[in-house]
């Protein structure tokens, strides 16, 4: 690995940018990737390893790099952060430079489109389950609410992720 | 008939736990002159003390045997009590059944508890021929010694004088200050060091009760608490101190040049000179090694007459002088003048040094840009080479990266393997000034670990993160020379699993604390121990910190071993506290367990005078008026003596008694313990 001041001054500007306040505060001591359910399950560029990578410039390299979308969001890591990195919103941002470059894992395009298309990003058939255990079949969510569904669609349509033309 | 007691302590569940008390109890009893035998929970608390002291009181024993712990911490304890309730406190004597037994042998209870049994059928034998004892006490000198004139130095010297003794404060250099005035700023609150230390400096300088012996050292040092002889070398100046003004103008009419070592080697200085320009004393000296003897004019010759003019030909410096301190005519003195003082108490405060970056070969010294840290405090002072500014040595060229490399020679099995405790702090306050100073200077800092342990320091370390200095943890395997007066820094970075490369300006390396070499013979005049090959021994790593095995001498700073200026200032004045005692009290106890001569059955052979470790033992010739004859005896001084004992068991006529150790009390014990 080459350490370029440029390429570090720049990923630092765009992971700040993009909501990643805290980066340079880390010192590396791992809590947030010891509580992460995502690096648990296998991801290997998560908090503590991604926000490394990041502090030594390489965003570009890890463009393509789907782990950050095995961030579940819980939040633990900024709870236990203990120099208030909020590792979090440094995973977040780094995902936003990716949407952005359009560099999305596959995993997350099908999310997007549950989402567009049910207003949940994961979305199973519940109609069986809940049946079984004595519910109404549908959800009084979206899912089952046309206009709900329609509004959904208006505000992704025009939000900053409509201009990814996903849709 | 020696009435003794016994009293074995349980020490909650350390002996207890593996001894059998009562068995070692009833032992006890069954004992010779053993009147009463008791055993308690913790016998060092107050009921336990105060049950030895009732048996006294009340007549029923006269000679007390505790069972338990070291005497190490706990026989004063006993000692007082027993002193208390009316007892001679040298009739005690301990047997320790928790570290010799309870605690080696803790899987044995059965051979434990025998074992404890013989320490205390020991300790008994002995107390049967115990005898009173007394304390003495000598005069003490009213005077202390600190060498060493750095910010410890100077803080103990401060303290000594403020509390009313009178001190002398001998530095090697021309001027006080050491190390700290080198440095430019200091963390964690960068303060400029200069402001924070030439006051100082001038307050101790000025100090009524302090006498200051700047480019001086001890040569000698004899005697013992309360009366040390210090002879102090003070070194040739080549100039007259009491007439030098401190203007300077020798200096820079003195065509001699030499490697300015305030500054690290990194600029030149004149063989006339003044240290710094904060120097205390402001003095100039003739460094007479780099002396070139212009105009002829070598120290202690007449000049030359002018025919043309009948004036004598100056050296220019001693033209430049115009206050007429400079007269080579004066005899040539290597040796310098002895000054013999008397100090009652001493503190050594003589620092450290860093290493030489010529050690590390990997590293490449040959670089004119790989420089140590104390090299670069004097780069970015503005009392320093280049004023203040940072430019690289090769070619005075601003540099665009630079590098910091930590622990180089520290940590490591080949060089030291202690931390030097304050590298980490000192590298992340010059990165933090530099990038202060030169926001677009790309630093890039290479840890083991970081260590900041101090108040104020962690959060000095983590507000550098954020300025934008790079951290790597992993240290730099090696740098190469490139071409252009690079170096290429081959690293790691153990955070990303990756090695990492690139090119630098200027690398800093943070060479390892130690003493310097003159530290050796310090040690041997005053008797100093060191920790294996590193450090001064204080007398106990936590509870003597200030203290050595000598009495009345104590330690403070980084001789004691590697700590930060804070650090330093607080055991330096915790020294001159410990140092104040003897001289406060205006005596010194001498403890009765001590060796004593009889003069009558010594022969002069004179074998332990060399083997007394405490320079106790002289030869003294007496004259014997009635036989006409002059007599050689050994003598023993009783405030240096430690009571070891070596020249007891080494002397051949059987002419030294140890008070407390004598023969018919170790016999008894043997008898004890081989019954």
């Amino acid at each position: 690995m080459i350490i370029d001041q440029k390429k570090i001054d720049e990923t630092i500007k765009i992971i700040k940018a993009n909501g990643g306040h805290g980066i340079q505060k880390c010192v590396q001591c791992g809590a947030c990737s010891a509580i992460c359910p995502g690096v648990k399950a296998g991801f290997p560029l998560l908090c503590r390893a991604l926000i490394k990578d990041l502090l030594n410039g390489q965003l570009e390299e890890n463009i393509e790099n789907s782990s950050s979308w095995g961030c579940q969001a819980c939040n633990r890591c900024t709870e236990v952060c203990p120099q208030g990195v909020r590792p979090q919103e440094v995973v977040f941002a780094f995902r936003r430079y990716q949407a952005n470059e359009l560099a999305f894992s596959t995993s997350s395009v099908t999310s997007q489109m549950n989402l567009y298309e049910t207003g949940h990003a994961v979305f199973t058939d519940p109609k069986e389950a809940r049946r079984k255990v004595g519910l109404p079949e549908e959800t009084p969510t979206s899912a089952f609410n046309e206009a709900a569904q329609q509004e959904i669609r208006t505000l992704m349509d025009n939000s900053p992720m409509g201009e990814l033309g996903l849709f | 008939m020696a009435k003794v007691g016994v009293y074995v302590c349980h020490c909650g569940s350390n002996i207890a736990g593996v001894i059998d008390v009562s068995a070692v109890r009833d032992f006890a009893e069954s004992l010779p002159d053993v009147v009463i035998a008791r055993k308690d929970l913790f016998m060092c608390s107050d009921s336990g003390q105060e049950m030895v002291k009732q048996d006294v009181r009340d007549g029923l024993v006269d000679r007390v045997v505790v069972a338990a712990c070291t005497p190490r911490t706990h026989e004063p304890i006993f000692r007082a009590a027993i002193e208390k309730a009316g007892l001679n406190k040298y009739l005690f004597e301990m047997a320790n059944i928790r570290d010799q037994a309870s605690w080696v042998h803790g899987n044995d209870h059965e051979g434990a508890t025998e074992k404890a049994k013989l320490a205390v059928a020991s300790a008994v034998g002995k107390a049967r021929y115990l005898h009173p004892l007394h304390d003495k006490f000598v005069d003490v000198t009213n005077a202390a010694l600190v060498i060493g004139a750095g910010i410890g130095g100077i803080s103990a010297a401060l303290e000594l004088a403020n509390m009313g003794h009178k001190t002398y404060l001998v530095e090697k250099e021309p001027s006080i200050g050491g190390i700290m005035a080198q440095l430019d700023k200091t963390f964690p609150t960068n303060d400029c060091s200069a402001c924070i230390l030439t006051p100082m400096m001038v307050q101790a300088f000025n100090h009524p009760n302090i006498e200051t012996l700047a480019y001086s050292e001890v040569a000698d040092v004899d005697g013992y608490i309360g009366n040390f002889n210090v002879k102090v070398r003070q070194k040739q100046t080549y100039v007259d101190w009491k007439k030098c003004t401190g203007c300077g103008d020798c200096a820079d009419k003195c065509p001699s040049k030499t490697p300015d070592l305030f500054n690290g080697g990194l600029s030149d200085r004149r063989a006339a000179y003044i240290m710094f320009p904060q120097a205390v004393p402001k003095k100039a000296v003739v460094d007479i090694e780099h002396c070139i003897n212009c105009a002829g004019r070598t120290i202690g010759t007449q000049p030359k007459i002018n025919e043309k003019t009948g004036k004598a030909i100056l050296a220019p410096c001693e033209r430049a002088c115009r206050a007429g301190a400079i007269d080579r005519s004066l005899p040539l003195d290597p040796g310098g003048t002895i000054k013999e003082i008397k100090v009652g108490s001493i503190v050594v405060a003589t620092g450290y040094q860093v290493m030489d970056k010529g050690w590390f070969k990997e590293m490449a010294p040959a670089s004119p840009n790989v420089i140590t840290a104390l090299q670069l405090e004097r780069l970015i002072s503005a009392t320093g080479p280049t004023g203040g500014k940072l430019l690289r040595p090769s070619d005075n060229e601003k540099p665009h990266t630079m590098t910091f490399v930590s622990c180089v020679g520290s940590r490591d099995v080949n060089f030291h393997t202690h931390c030097s405790r304050f590298c980490c702090m000192y590298m992340i306050k010059q990165a933090r000034l530099l990038k202060e100073k030169y926001p677009d200077l790309v630093i890039n800092m290479h840890f083991i670990d970081v260590r900041s342990a101090g108040k104020g320091y962690d959060e000095y370390y983590t507000g550098a993160r954020e300025m934008g200095i790079n951290f790597f943890k992993g240290k730099v395997g090696g740098l190469e020379m490139l071409p252009g007066d690079q170096l290429r820094v081959l690293a790691y970075d153990m955070e990303a699993g990756q090695s990492i490369e690139y090119n630098s300006d200027l690398v800093i390396l943070a060479t390892a604390v130690e003493l310097p070499p003159d530290a050796t013979s310090l040690a041997q005049k005053l008797g100093l121990q060191f920790c294996g090959n590193d450090f001064f021994r204080e007398l106990h790593p936590k509870l003597g910190p200030v203290e050595t095995a000598v009495a009345g001498l104590f330690i403070a700073g980084c001789c004691q071993g590697p700590k930060d200026i804070p650090d330093t200032v607080s055991q330096a004045k915790g020294a001159a506290a410990a140092a104040a005692v003897p001289l406060a009290q205006g005596r010194v106890k001498i403890e009765a367990t001590i060796s004593e001569i009889d003069s009558q059955k010594c022969s002069g052979c004179g074998i332990c005078e060399p083997l007394c470790p405490y320079h106790a033992i002289s030869m003294r010739d007496y004259t014997d008026r009635a036989r006409g004859v002059i007599e050689r005896h050994a003598v023993i001084e009783m405030s240096s003596c430690k009571g070891c004992g070596v020249c007891t068991s080494a002397c051949p006529s059987a002419a030294i008694k140890l008070h407390g150790y004598e023969d018919e009390q170790i016999y008894a014990q043997i008898a004890a313990l081989t019954a």
